[in-house]
């Protein structure tokens, strides 16, 4: 068991990450310094149920996504369980890379990967709806093994996988909107 | 070959996220190897997934810092 007297020293080292994963589940800095704020006191209360030697972060990331799910989710029990589309392997690339040599198809590729704003980037993780949000947030923002995820989302494995992958594919399909919008693709890059 | 490709497109992400046991590595290794066009399709999702971590990345405000600091030793007396 953990003793509360480390806390400070164990656990807020990760209060940087977690303010990034904070605000892109929340998407407004006010509720995410209070997300942070929440986690950190429910943390402290709670570690001395913690078990030393084991994950702390996945520890304390699993109490921000809790407590960010019981405090936004409108419906508290029932995730918001909306779909997405199927959206095609490889859908940003297939895209860009098809022109007809394959110098062309590199410098269109890092055109859309140098130019692509942060901004955009952000919006199209934000929005994700949130069964799809949450496993891309904790997989390529914070770098968690599918295994961790699940436990962290309490959810099966398979169930991660799904929903990151779809996310991602999704994700890409907005980024491609986005590139084409601010003309960073080729004629022939531009339809769908 | 492209059923190779198949099946090396099928485990990307798993691939790029370190998920898979060492034979599908090395298989995926393999195909990467000599198939160009997934080689590129591959570094083309690695790349993205970096740039993709680096924008979602913020600085945290440092006041949070100090009233997360203050509210743990509040409730600590």
């Amino acid at each position: 068991m953990a003793d509360k007297a480390n806390f400070e020293r164990d656990a807020l080292q990760y209060s940087r990450q977690l303010y990034s994963a904070a605000l892109r589940m929340a998407r407004n800095p006010a509720d995410a310094e209070d997300l942070v704020q929440e986690t950190f006191l429910k943390a402290y209360r709670a570690y001395d149920t913690f078990e030393e030697g084991t994950n702390l972060k996945a520890w304390l990331y699993r109490i921000l996504t809790n407590t960010y799910i019981n405090k936004y989710r409108k419906d508290s029990r029932r995730p918001n369980e909306v779909d997405l589309g199927d959206v095609e392997d490889l859908y940003l690339y297939r895209r860009i890379g098809s022109e007809d040599t394959a110098e062309a198809s590199r410098t269109t590729e890092d055109r859309v990967l140098d130019n692509l704003v942060e901004s955009d980037i952000k919006t199209a993780v934000e929005e994700l709806p949130e069964n799809f949000r949450l496993p891309v947030i904790l997989a390529d923002l914070e770098g968690f093994s599918y295994k961790e995820i699940a436990e962290i989302l309490d959810i099966p494995i398979g169930t991660v996988m799904s929903r990151l992958h779809r996310g991602r594919k999704a994700m890409q399909k907005r980024l491609w909107e986005f590139a084409s919008q601010r003309g960073l693709l080729p004629e022939n890059a531009k339809r769908p | 070959m492209k059923h190779d490709c198949d099946d090396a497109i099928g485990q990307l992400y798993q691939y790029l996220d370190a998920e898979v046991d060492e034979p599908t590595a090395a298989r995926v290794k393999h195909h990467l190897d000599d198939c160009s066009g997934c080689f590129d399709s591959f570094d083309f999702e690695r790349r993205l997934k970096l740039v993709i971590k680096d924008c979602l990345t913020e600085d945290m405000p440092e006041e949070l810092e100090q009233k997360v600091i203050a509210l743990i030793r509040e409730e600590s007396r």
